[in-house]
């Protein structure tokens, strides 16, 4: 990566080469090609079952790949980095933390000093809209709440890739559309690399830069989709024409997946 | 929303209520009822077909006064609780550590499955004449009985609790790079706490159990257990049995401190689902 590069701020922060991942004889994807640039939000979407979480999960670290490799930054991934946060569909927050020990925890993890503690989680604690709530303990918050609470952990850590596993999948709609912009705010404030995986096509057109549409078994990249929305993206967009022709493209594109995904569960 | 969750601090229940509640809590009258149907079979029963010296519920209660407060019944029950107290503790803390590591680690599971069961299921006072001979007939030999009887089944547990850890705790770990040191004694004992609960109540209940088992055997003057075979052999049964009710009033007590404990401590157990 030259120099001139890393200056426009254009270089690639995540480079996938040729990825591929099997459970013993079960292919999961294979031959992923991708590169994520710097202060760039990506979306994954694909039907269920098409690996995009294991996808993740490898970008993490907390898989291991099985063909190829995944480099941020330069370095190749083989565990968990530095820099790099994840947020998790579960949550994962510890049900005998209070929100405020939840938020702290990974900086307490990382060895971070108290005091370094004590400044930024009531800092991220407000960003994320749970000011008042830090002696609050993960039952008596909603899911929302939750997943605010898991976002702010993440964030605590400052990094400059976050990785979004289906992070509203377990919220109910109207929350999830209420954190889907603040996320986007919050990005707006501090921009970083973002992977989102989700599987509402919606979801993906409206968050992503760029659109990365998973199909086939095993799965692979199929398309990769510039989104040319303006920013910043709010409740408007929704209504914006492009949005709407983007998303039915992509909608035609997966049908017939989804449709056979869903057979085969059913 | 269950408004349960929110309206009701965990902790708004005082150890008074709850000891209340163990009493009062349900079908009031029928408990009464049946309480003083036995008193009364066992006073006729007694008084009719018995001996003199045979404890009667009227001889327990005219004793009983007189008892708790003397010396003797005193410095008894300060032995006993004090060796059930140090048992459980030590056999707590290295319980814990054993157990965690037990199941976290194959390698000591494997090594040390088959006895840890092996010694849970084995009658502890089959030890017993040993435990005397190697620590002496006094306190020690009854608090290695205690030891032995508790340490087990807390292993047990708490080993079964470190292997269920719900696998979304240890990939949040992994996410963020915690050192073992984290994962075992902070995520995993606290994952496990349900399980740690249940195999401390056990634990407490075979440890007084042990107590006084050991005092029989040992002769040992400071515990309950003795003072219930020392009056029982003098023909004060009336005394005798104000000892064993001692015995059930302690171990009422350690659950309700358990449970009080369980609610002031740790507002989140048993209190995972979400209030959505």
């Amino acid at each position: 990566m030259s120099a001139e590069a890393e200056a426009d701020g254009q270089s690639s922060r995540i480079e996938i080469n040729g990825v591929g991942k099997r459970y013993g004889d079960l292919q999961v994807f294979k031959d992923i090609n991708l590169e994520f640039r710097e202060r760039e939000i990506v979306t994954i979407v694909g039907p269920s079952g098409c690996g995009k979480t294991t996808l993740l999960r490898c970008i993490d670290g907390l898989l291991p790949v099985n063909e190829g490799e995944i480099r941020i930054e330069g370095d190749v991934i083989t565990q968990p980095r530095e820099g790099v946060s994840m947020v998790f569909q579960h949550f994962g927050l510890f049900p005998w933390k209070t929100v405020r020990q939840n938020v702290g925890y990974g900086l307490k993890l990382a060895g971070a000093p108290r005091a370094e503690i004590a400044e930024k989680v009531p800092y991220y604690v407000d960003l994320v809209g749970l000011k008042g709530f830090e002696d609050a303990y993960p039952y008596q918050l909603s899911g929302g709440m939750q997943q605010r609470c898991g976002l702010a952990r993440a964030l605590t850590m400052e990094p400059s890739v976050l990785l979004m596993d289906e992070p509203f999948a377990a919220v109910d709609a109207q929350t999830r559309e209420i954190l889907q912009f603040e996320l986007l705010k919050i990005w707006r404030m501090r921009p970083m690399t973002m992977v989102f995986v989700t599987h509402s096509i919606e979801e993906a057109v409206l968050m992503g830069d760029r659109v990365v549409v998973l199909k086939g078994r095993p799965s692979s990249v199929f398309e990769v989709i510039d989104v040319d929305l303006p920013a910043p993206r709010d409740r408007s967009t929704l209504a914006h024409p492009r949005f709407t022709e983007i998303r039915e493209h992509v909608w035609t594109t997966l049908m017939d997946e989804v449709r056979a995904a869903e057979y085969e569960l059913n | 929303m269950t408004t349960d969750a929110l309206t009701q601090p965990a902790d708004s229940r005082s150890m008074g209520s709850l000891l209340s509640n163990i009493f009062w809590g349900t079908s009031l009258r029928a408990k009464v009822t049946a309480g003083i149907l036995i008193l009364l079979v066992w006073q006729v029963g007694v008084t009719l077909f018995a001996p003199s010296f045979v404890a009667t519920p009227i001889g327990v209660a005219l004793a009983f006064p007189g008892v708790v407060t003397s010396k003797v019944f005193l410095i008894a029950s300060k032995g006993t609780l004090l060796a059930v107290f140090q048992g459980l503790a030590i056999a707590l803390v290295f319980g814990t550590v054993v157990g965690v590591a037990m199941g976290r680690m194959k390698v000591f599971d494997r090594a040390l499955n088959f006895y840890v069961s092996g010694f849970y299921t084995m009658p502890m006072i089959a030890l017993l004449p040993l435990l005397t001979i190697w620590f002496g007939y006094g306190g020690d030999a009854r608090l290695a009985t205690v030891i032995f009887a508790a340490f087990f089944s807390i292993v047990i547990n708490v080993r079964d609790g470190a292997r269920s850890v719900p696998p979304e705790y240890l990939e949040v770990c992994k996410a963020y790079r915690a050192k073992a040191r984290y994962v075992w004694f902070d995520i995993t004992v606290f994952a496990s706490l349900p399980y740690l609960i249940a195999g401390f109540r056990l634990a407490a209940g075979r440890a007084l159990v042990a107590a006084v088992i050991a005092e029989f055997f040992v002769s040992l003057q400071d515990g309950v257990g003795m003072f219930v075979l020392f009056n029982a052999r003098n023909f004060n049964h009336d005394v005798a049995v104000v000892g064993v009710v001692a015995l059930v009033a302690f171990g009422l007590m350690f659950e309700i401190t358990m449970n009080w404990t369980t609610r002031r401590f740790f507002p989140w157990y048993r209190r995972e689902t979400k209030a959505d």
